[in-house]
């Protein structure tokens, strides 16, 4: 009867925190620099722009998403990381000052500081692989699974490319492929890494939490395979220079069309339309997912330069809106669950772990933000006032997330457990 | 017996519920709960704090958990 979820050996609720409190510091930094460097983080190329953008797609996207990975491989997985606690300090260390480095390294010119990046970074993501790659391999059989390990996979050769950037950074000398680095670095790093994850785990939970129609068994098997054979084959065509690249774009454009409509569909005919934060981050994170493929498609036909920036910065935010919109339920299930685990009466409900209230705060904060983002490549200046709303959102959900922490210790530490009735 | 259909309700209600009643049920009670899946997280936290359970797929996306605090009670004789 064994469905392959478990919770029998769940990580300790800190290795989980760890990753989701340091994310909305990198948030403040992202905001911080859009307030200061408005015209230079739309700037393409631009050493702040370049650093903005790591300490986004690194420091608050993936951070979130190797701390979720580390619950979701126990759970679904049924092989619980090893040393769950140690393991998770060595990444988060090795993380945290590999994306400092990097930022610091773009900023300042800083030759040096791209090689530390590039060792720390190098070093936090290879060990995260290959302790998670043998635990996917040995049991395949759930397809989440399957996307988490073709996630992965991509974020392994994510950073080998990014490590050969890097030590061109540090040289300062670019040979003729360094262009067609970037491009296979960030497909590889979007699509294989950012969208699949997103993806596999929206096949889990979308269903399991808002209770909708299950996905098809046709998008659980072949999402992962039309995205790996376009990936791989744009990146052929790329290095041989062969002619049509943008066919391989338009495959994967069309599989993210895809999932978006048949995601919002779900959500649109649930059985209970029960008002829940969580969703509305989710049919915000698909609408701003939806931007960034029709401003992708018209850049790709040359309608509008300025689509390009505003691709980008709507797939960021479409990764954002759905890490925070599953932070909200996570962190609130995993205090509730670790206490009721522990037995303690004064567990309070998941509902007041991370008041509704504050959740719709970060929401609103969470679409001022984009909103001003998205329309930043027309009016640079906007970009201020993003980066405020980003103040101010990354401070409620650091907040929210530093509250839950201390809410659980002070029940841990002050609370009586369960008395049973004879 | 004391029954519970949480099919219909989104996550986190049908957990938060189930343990609710859990912590109210005495030691002679039985719970009958029915899920839309198997309630893995539920099975942790009854095995750590003096749950007995028995699940079963009684048809696709229809599950019947029976709940007990007795030891000795036989959770075989409620099986569906």
């Amino acid at each position: 009867m064994f469905n392959g979820l478990s919770l029998d050996q769940a990580p300790p609720i800190s290795v989980v925190l760890r990753f989701f409190i340091t994310l909305p510091l990198f948030g403040l930094s992202v905001s911080a620099l859009m307030i200061f460097f408005p015209s230079e983080i739309l700037t393409a190329n631009h050493p702040i722009s370049l650093a903005s953008i790591h300490l986004l797609f690194l420091g608050m996207i993936s951070m979130g998403m190797i701390g979720a990975l580390f619950q979701m491989q126990s759970v679904l997985g049924g092989a619980p990381i090893p040393s769950p606690l140690g393991n998770s300090i060595i990444i988060h260390t090795l993380l945290t000052a590999g994306i400092f480095a990097l930022a610091s390294a773009f900023m300042f010119q800083v030759p040096t500081l791209f090689i530390i990046a590039a060792v720390l970074l190098g070093s936090a993501i290879v060990y995260f692989a290959q302790i998670l790659l043998p635990l996917l391999l040995r049991k395949m059989a759930h397809n989440t699974l399957q996307g988490m390990r073709f996630a992965i996979v991509s974020l392994l050769i994510t950073a080998i490319l990014g490590i050969v950037m890097a030590t061109s950074y540090a040289n300062e000398t670019f040979g003729d492929s360094h262009a067609l680095l970037r491009a296979s670095h960030y497909s590889i790093g979007l699509i294989g890494w950012v969208a699949a994850l997103i993806i596999y785990v929206a096949f889990q939970v979308v269903e399991m939490f808002y209770v909708t129609t299950p996905y098809s068994d046709w998008c659980k098997h072949n999402v992962k395979r039309l995205l790996a054979a376009s990936l791989s084959l744009k990146i052929l065509w790329l290095f041989a220079a062969l002619p049509f690249v943008w066919v391989f774009d338009g495959v994967i454009i069309m599989v993210l069309i895809g999932f978006s409509t048949t995601t919002m569909k779900r959500l649109r005919s649930r059985k209970r339309r029960v008002s829940d934060v969580s969703i509305w981050f989710w049919i915000l994170g698909i609408g701003l997912l939806m931007i960034a493929l029709l401003s992708h498609l018209g850049s790709m036909l040359n309608i509008y330069p300025l689509l390009e920036p505003m691709s980008l910065i709507a797939f960021a935010l479409f990764s954002l809106s759905i890490i925070l919109g599953m932070m909200g339920k996570i962190i609130p299930f995993l205090v509730w669950f670790h206490l009721n685990s522990a037995g303690y009466m004064e567990t309070p409900i998941m509902s007041n772990v991370i008041p509704q209230k504050r959740l719709k705060m970060t929401f609103w904060l969470f679409c001022s933000m984009a909103l001003t983002a998205l329309i930043a490549p027309f009016y640079p200046l906007i970009l201020i006032v993003s980066g405020l709303c980003g103040v101010m959102l990354f401070s409620v959900v650091l907040f929210n997330l530093t509250n839950a922490a201390k809410l659980y210790r002070s029940i841990l530490v002050n609370g009586t457990k369960f008395t049973f009735e004879p | 017996m004391i029954l519970l259909d949480v099919r219909e309700l989104d996550h986190p209600l049908p957990l938060e519920m189930t343990i609710d009643a859990f912590k109210k049920l005495s030691n002679s009670d039985v719970l009958r709960l029915i899920h839309r899946r198997e309630p893995i997280p539920l099975f942790e936290i009854l095995a750590k704090n003096g749950g007995f359970y028995l699940s079963q797929e009684i048809s696709d996306g229809v599950w019947h958990i029976t709940i007990t605090r007795d030891p000795h009670l036989d959770l075989e004789l409620y099986r569906v």
